[in-house]
């Protein structure tokens, strides 16, 4: 209480720093949509900053007529629902099934589980059992090799663990046997832990262009975020305009102002949109899945 | 025995199909680590492959690969460097905030990156670096600067790496000193008003030595990321410009590997530096063991 003047600008100047990192947060994303929404050969003379200066809808048309676009974003879609439904299913059936403290041969299988988590082969080793399993190439090189996840079922069993012993026991008084245990009181009691760690798969899901980048080369299996890695290093529009048409297309573009940067930044806003609208409904859940895993441990 | 097995036959049914699929996806590559002592194609069986000792591992010959590995220690040193503090002092940041709106604001914003891909990154700096009418050059330009071709260049490389990676990452890190400080007994903050303490006393004196043990954890944990600078953050911003700096370990092994198909040699790279990296979590584990009298286990 000695220097108050000193620590009200502290204070101050806490907030302001804060502010700041918000603003440089949020920004990009406000930068990019401007962009997007610009005529693109308009905002490469730049000063487009926060608000479009020449509106149009033309690079969103094109990006959402593009026939592969849209399919990749179906194959994202499916990946997603399909591997973050299959994985929570698959940890959840391991989880539960460990969660009884007397199982024979449980710390036995725990450390078969734990030591996967310490050591791995290196992708050349994983890439080439992908191969021998037929699995490159196919749609399911997305889904099965992370069907389990040795992290979330121990944040899952130390869930289980937390649901009184009594629940259980009652439980098996009335006959039920571990399956409909399982049915009726774990998954009922688990629906915060399974939905904070169905948001951080369904989020690696989505995220993910590694394997659409090397464990496919069919362009009809490529994801949204693989497109966009693809797209990235594209030298000229005729990527993304579609290759039937080409000159046509091209023709077009032209008289239309698209430029390969507003085609860009339309497509990885359409990729980014889905998230920046459910984040800020679904974000303590994420903390939560977080703090579950860690700090409770 | 067997009646105590049979009883939990659901259990082990439940258990089975998370250990096939570690089993293919974990054990499996990691027997196939003996590709890096073999000559092996891909289409042929591993265990037919015939021994060729250490042929693999003549690249420590070769100049290139010690590029590689100097390439990795700079980036991952620096991203550490700046990467592992500038969570820590967030958090203690948002910390001093009283507000709690605005408090619980920061925090949703700050972790928000964390929820994109690289990807998205990538998009981001070449929409603010570009050339054409990108908000950084064209504000040099009207300081009356000289545009920057900034991802076109070998010594631009390395700043645009370590900010990128604090701009995705540091909101996200503050969860755990967060949740490490709420821990804390407020007695000890009202003592330390009591005698006169101010803000920045008791941050020295309370605050950080009650999230010692949370960053002596992270910082343990932290130490294998040292030999590998983060393959999905690099590939994407990599490009023939910048590859004399920017190309580490892991797209060297991605690069000979899948791309080339130099299996036997790829997985050498992989597997010495998993040993590398195995050698450096046992030692700081013994060095913590010194220090504070524990280990991680």
């Amino acid at each position: 209480m000695k220097r108050p003047w000193r620590e009200k600008f502290a204070y101050g100047a806490i907030v302001v720093l804060l502010a700041l990192l918000c603003v440089s947060v949020l920004y990009p994303f406000l930068y990019m949509l401007a962009i997007s929404l610009n005529e693109g050969s308009d905002a490469a003379k730049g000063g487009v900053y926060i608000w479009p200066r020449s509106f149009t809808l033309i690079n969103y048309e094109v990006v959402l007529g593009n026939e592969v676009i849209r399919h990749a974003y179906l194959i994202t879609i499916g990946r997603t629902i399909l591997g973050t439904v299959g994985g929570l299913f698959v940890t959840l059936l391991v989880a539960f099934g460990l969660s009884y403290r007397k199982l024979p041969l449980r710390r036995a299988i725990l450390a078969y589980i734990l030591i996967t988590m310490l050591f791995n082969g290196g992708l050349v080793p994983f890439y080439i059992q992908l191969n021998n399993l037929h699995l490159l190439n196919t749609f399911w090189v997305f889904i099965i090799p992370g069907l389990f996840s040795a992290w979330n079922m121990f944040v899952m069993i130390k869930f289980i663990q937390g649901i009184p012993e009594a629940l259980f026991e009652s439980s098996e008084l009335d006959g039920a046997g571990p399956v409909r245990t399982l049915l009726t009181i774990v998954v009922p009691l688990s629906k915060p832990m399974l939905a904070a760690l169905g948001l951080f798969t369904a989020v690696g899901h989505w995220n993910d262009w590694f394997a659409g980048a090397f464990y496919v080369t069919d362009q009809s299996l490529i994801p949204v975020q693989t497109f966009l890695q693809q797209l990235l290093s594209a030298q000229d529009i005729s990527a993304v305009l579609g290759s039937n048409s080409n000159q046509e297309a091209l023709a077009r573009s032209s008289m239309q102002n698209i430029t390969l940067m507003s085609i860009k930044m339309a497509v990885v806003m359409v990729s980014a949109i889905p998230i920046l609208c459910v984040y800020p409904f679904l974000q303590r859940y994420f903390v939560k899945g977080v703090l579950i895993g860690s700090v409770k441990g | 025995m067997y009646a105590k097995l049979y009883k939990y036959r659901w259990q082990y049914l439940m258990i089975l199909p998370g250990a096939v699929l570690l089993f293919l996806f974990n054990y499996i590559p990691m027997a196939g680590v003996q590709v890096a002592f073999r000559d092996f194609q891909l289409g042929t069986s591993i265990w037919n492959s015939p021994w060729v000792g250490m042929d693999n591992f003549e690249f420590v010959h070769e100049p290139q690969f010690w590029t590689v590995v100097r390439n990795t220690l700079y980036i991952s040193v620096l991203k550490f460097v700046f990467g592992f503090p500038a969570p820590i002092v967030l958090a203690l940041l948002i910390n001093e905030v009283k507000h709690s709106p605005f408090k619980r604001f920061v925090q949703s914003v700050s972790y928000l990156p964390h929820f994109f891909s690289w990807i998205v990154v990538a998009y981001m700096l070449q929409s603010f670096l570009t050339l054409d009418g990108g908000l950084v050059n064209d504000l040099i330009g009207k300081m009356g600067g000289e545009p920057v071709f900034f991802l076109g260049s070998a010594e631009w490389f390395r700043p645009i790496v370590v900010t990128s990676g604090l701009w995705k990452e540091t909101g996200w890190n503050t969860i755990l000193y967060l949740a490490a400080i709420t821990t804390i007994d407020p007695q000890l903050y009202e003592a330390a008003k009591v005698e006169g303490a101010g803000r920045w006393a008791q941050i020295r004196h309370i605050t950080l030595p009650g999230i010692v043990p949370t960053i002596s954890i992270v910082l343990i944990l932290s130490i294998p990321s040292l030999i590998t600078a983060g393959l999905d953050q690099i590939y994407p911003l990599m490009n023939s410009a910048n590859m004399d700096v920017s190309d580490v370990l892991d797209t060297y092994v991605l690069r000979s590997g899948l791309q080339q198909g130099y299996f036997g040699m790829s997985t050498a790279v992989g597997l010495l530096s998993s040993v590398i990296s195995l050698l450096l979590v046992l030692g700081t584990n013994w060095m913590s063991r010194k220090l504070n009298g524990e280990g991680l286990w």
